[in-house]
């Protein structure tokens, strides 16, 4: 992508070349007429090509390019060496797999490189208050689908890119940078994008899927609100022993709040899962630093060692990288040994990583409570540890106007969310897929595709949903980073009260994709569903009114407080479900 | 402006006219004065395009219409009287009509024209003219379709513009109109708030003593016969009041003001066509013709 300053200059220097085009001719040759230019060819902006180009009805309506920097046919030939896996991996929900599957585009994704999410718990790095989701109780059409299915981004991309080789008249256009956008000089003009090998797409949709920091953003000069979080996210893929035959297949996802940021094991295969360690950035740095199985001894005890161990040893890893000797690995061995010793982790407890140093023949029947955490891990796959800043992003609005209109934002360009839900790609393809029925509508009724009144829809669908989204995330990930006594307890109760309430529950899952979206061809929606969500959720909020009244007696006003916090958030959840 | 003998033989009214040129520019506003309009007009399309492929169906179930196609206007002679900025124009023309848009306002038609010249996929089969509709029928061609939307209650003598329409049709033709009924909610609605209050339309836009009840529309129609054709009156039965649905239909179209959308009410929804409304009938094909001729 153009970083923002080059972007700035080249948006100039076309603006200049463009007027001289339209001088010589208004309807010069130079341009080619586009219906739909996507800017961005990650999975938001591939995944829209396919969807408009799988729709039969468009396809003598719309002209669709799609123009991306890097090289796709890498990600289109991508071959990975056999038992290894990208670190970039997404969860994705059912809503988005219905999606996928039904613009065709599934059917490409190498299911071998895919494993389901059955369950998954959830716990508090402090109180170790903890909750559980499981796919069999929420009540799916087809429960043996998981919840959400992990895969690679790059299974997903490559997918989408075999799909597109099908269709011909959607042209991908990659290795090529935008040089700049600018409007045309007339009153009500379209948007001309240049590209660097000098050709001119006029088009009636500019389409910004192109990310952070999105060009066609700022050419719309669409104002973005957000902050970065004081924190840095760790990928990296983890080899592990397949699960002991007592346990059943790797298709639980394990996730611990620690006050630093949750850290997250997701199921890859039968002996790999993917790393989603969120973390302060100096510890960041530092964990990126070390040796791997350093690294793979400190991920083992995030999810085993109590809080305050974990904080000694974050200092013991901050204060060596700080010196410049990064802790070797019999260091942090015996350090971790000392900290299990002092909490009387004997060597027979699941939450012991003395097998991390045994030979697997030597491991029998698990010990007690070891379904509730993840593998030991084992190894780290070389050359996977990679680290990003983490930011909450929220555009104004997703349409441009005035001298930037026809032009819409989706996936990251528009919104970036804490990745603790994994939410994130699935909003961007939730976005895709709304967008592609709102054009398809406007197509069917003669609308310009490119007018605010055809866009509008989308945005009114779209902003709110995500938005609502957004800040149960943010807010979840405030609400787990302290370490605030009452806040700890009101919290742990909070969790726990969550735990009893199954409906609460399914009306999360439902939220977060995991049922698949209703057919909504015809712009109708399936009443039944609706109206179910809505009294699960209703009678869930009732019930935890009536706790939270309860809590507050017992508590006092500030943990009230963070309990009427966790209110309003599943307050917001269910409505946002009511909307639905 | 035109000739001062065309204005007489006309149904245009000057005063309306010189309204909207002075209007005119704002047409493509999407959040200005016409805002009403643009979110009105996928709604009206929605209309056009079910009834049609519905009267396709009837007619021929076997080889009908993929109702997901978006070309179903496709080989259509189709005219937008009164055809404003052309915000009917254009979508009719993406639906793959040969349009033709008139308008009794010069500077509309500039507007028109200057928005179409924008899309290249319009200029092959939309064309403008700045003409009353009473001048059309000199000329030889007839249409397959007749839109005239919102434009009914601005007209001087309704009768003389409804068979001038009728007129400017082929047999089996289809006449869309959409317009506003003459009940008290309508004043409230579209004079007292929208221009008085909000002022979200011009004032003056509107006047209460034009607007039109569906049920004169109905009754128009019940005895208009085609003079050329010497046919059947165009709807030829009314069970209370109600057409049949091949021959007429009446549909209201109603704003939510917490959505700021319109919305197609469903077939007979009570007090639905209050206010705004769409209205379609249709000539009668040559064959009823040549019955009722065999007949006497």
């Amino acid at each position: 992508m153009l970083s923002s300053k080059s972007s700035r200059f080249a948006i100039n220097s076309c603006r200049n070349s463009s007027r001289r085009v339209l001088t010589r001719k208004y309807f010069s040759t130079t341009h080619e007429e586009c219906d739909v230019v996507i800017v961005g060819g990650g999975p938001a902006g591939l995944a829209l090509a396919s969807a408009l180009g799988s729709k039969h009805s468009l396809r003598e309506s719309l002209k669709v390019a799609l123009v991306e920097a890097g090289d796709l046919s890498k990600v289109q030939n991508w071959v990975p060496a056999d038992g290894t896996y990208s670190n970039r991996v997404v969860s994705l929900t059912n809503a988005s797999q219905a999606f996928l599957n039904d613009i065709g585009s599934w059917s490409h994704i190498e299911m071998d490189r895919t494993a389901p999410i059955e369950e998954m718990q959830v716990w508090d790095g402090i109180s170790d208050a903890r909750i559980e989701f499981s796919a069999a109780e929420m009540s799916l059409s087809n429960p043996g689908q998981g919840m959400a299915r992990l895969t690679e981004v790059l299974n997903l991309q490559r997918a989408l890119l075999r799909h597109l080789e099908l269709m011909p008249h959607v042209e991908v256009i990659d290795k090529t940078k935008v040089m700049g956008i600018s409007p045309e000089s007339v009153d009500g003009g379209w948007p001309l994008v240049q590209l660097e090998n000098g050709r001119v797409l006029r088009s009636r949709l500019l389409v910004g899927a192109d990310g952070l920091n999105s060009p066609v953003r700022s050419f719309a000069k669409i104002p973005t609100y957000g902050w970065a979080y004081d924190t840095h996210a760790i990928v990296a893929t983890m080899f592990h022993s397949a699960k002991n035959p007592y346990h059943g297949p790797n298709t639980t996802a394990f996730q611990r709040f620690l006050p630093t940021g949750p850290i997250a094991f997701l199921p890859l295969s039968s002996t790999a899962s993917s790393l989603v360690w969120s973390t302060k950035p100096d510890l960041a740095a530092a964990l990126k630093n070390v040796e791997p199985s350093v690294l793979a001894r400190m991920i083992n005890a995030a999810f085993r060692l109590p809080e305050v161990s974990m904080r000694y040893l974050h200092d013991r890893i901050r204060e060596a990288h700080q010196a410049g000797t990064p802790i070797t690995d019999a260091e942090i061995k015996s350090e971790i040994q000392w900290r299990e010793q002092s909490h009387s982790i004997g060597s027979n407890s699941a939450y012991s990583s003395a097998p991390f140093d045994m030979s697997e023949e030597l491991l029998g029947i698990p010990p007690d409570g070891s379904e509730l955490l993840p593998s030991l891990v084992t190894s780290i796959q070389p050359g996977t540890v990679a680290s990003f800043p983490l930011r909450y992003n929220h555009t104004e609005t997703y349409i441009g106007e005035g001298e930037g209109s026809r032009t819409v934002l989706v996936g990251d360009a528009a919104h970036t969310i804490h990745p603790l839900a994994g939410q994130g790609l699935n909003l961007g393809l939730g976005d895709v897929e709304c967008l592609a029925r709102v054009i398809q509508s406007a197509v069917l009724r003669g609308g310009d595709i490119g007018s605010y009144t055809s866009l509008l829809p989308y945005s009114r669908e779209r902003y709110l949903e995500n938005h609502k989204i957004m800040s149960a995330c943010d807010k979840l990930h405030k609400l787990y980073s302290m370490s605030f006594g009452p806040v700890v307890s009101a919290r742990s109760v909070g969790l726990e009260v969550l735990n009893e309430f199954d409906s609460i529950k399914a009306a999360f899952m439902m939220t977060a994709g995991s049922s698949p979206r209703v057919q909504r061809e015809n712009g109708s929606l399936g009443g039944d569903l609706r109206s179910t969500a809505f009294n699960v959720a209703a009678k869930g909020v009732e019930g935890l009114t009536a706790t939270a009244g309860v809590v507050q007696a017992m508590r006092g006003g500030l943990a009230g407080l963070a309990v009427n916090g966790l209110h309003s958030l599943l307050t917001a959840i269910s409505s946002s479900q009511v909307k639905k | 402006m035109f000739p001062t003998a065309l204005i007489r033989s006309s149904t245009v009214n000057a005063a309306e006219i010189a309204h909207f040129s002075r209007l005119s520019a704002l047409w493509w506003d999407e959040h200005g004065e016409f805002s009403f309009l643009h979110k009105m007009n996928p709604v009206r399309m929605q209309f056009i395009r079910e009834k049609l492929l519905e009267v396709a169906y009837d007619e021929q179930p076997e080889n009908a219409v993929d109702p997901t196609k978006a070309g179903i206007l496709h080989g259509l002679d189709v005219l937008d009287v009164g055809c404003g900025g052309g915000l009917l124009s254009e979508s009719l023309t993406r639906l793959g009509a040969r349009t033709t848009g008139i308008d009794a306002s010069e500077s509309n038609i500039a507007i028109a024209r200057h928005h179409a010249s924008l899309d290249p996929r319009l200029s092959q089969s939309l064309s403008y003219k700045h003409t009353p509709a009473e001048s059309l029928l000199a000329e030889p061609k007839r249409y397959d379709v007749v839109c005239s939307m919102e434009v009914l209650e601005h007209v001087d003598n309704p009768a003389l513009f409804l068979s001038t329409c009728a007129e400017l049709l082929k047999p089996s033709g289809h006449l869309f109109l959409s317009t506003i009924s003459r009940t008290p909610l309508a004043y409230l609605l579209t004079i007292f708030l929208a221009e008085k209050v909000l002022g979200k339309v011009a004032d003056g836009t509107h006047t209460y003593s034009k607007y039109i009840k569906p049920s004169e529309l109905i009754e128009f129609f019940t005895k208009y016969r085609s003079p050329s054709q010497d046919s059947r009156p165009w709807i030829t039965r009314l069970y209370g009041g109600v057409p049949t649905r091949t021959e007429a239909e009446v549909r209201g179209l109603i704003f939510n003001p917490l959505q700021m959308g319109w919305m197609l009410a469903p077939k007979g929804a009570w007090g639905a066509t209050e206010c705004n409304y769409i209205f379609w009938t249709r000539k009668p094909a040559l064959e009823n013709v040549l019955n009722s001729m065999a007949q006497r």
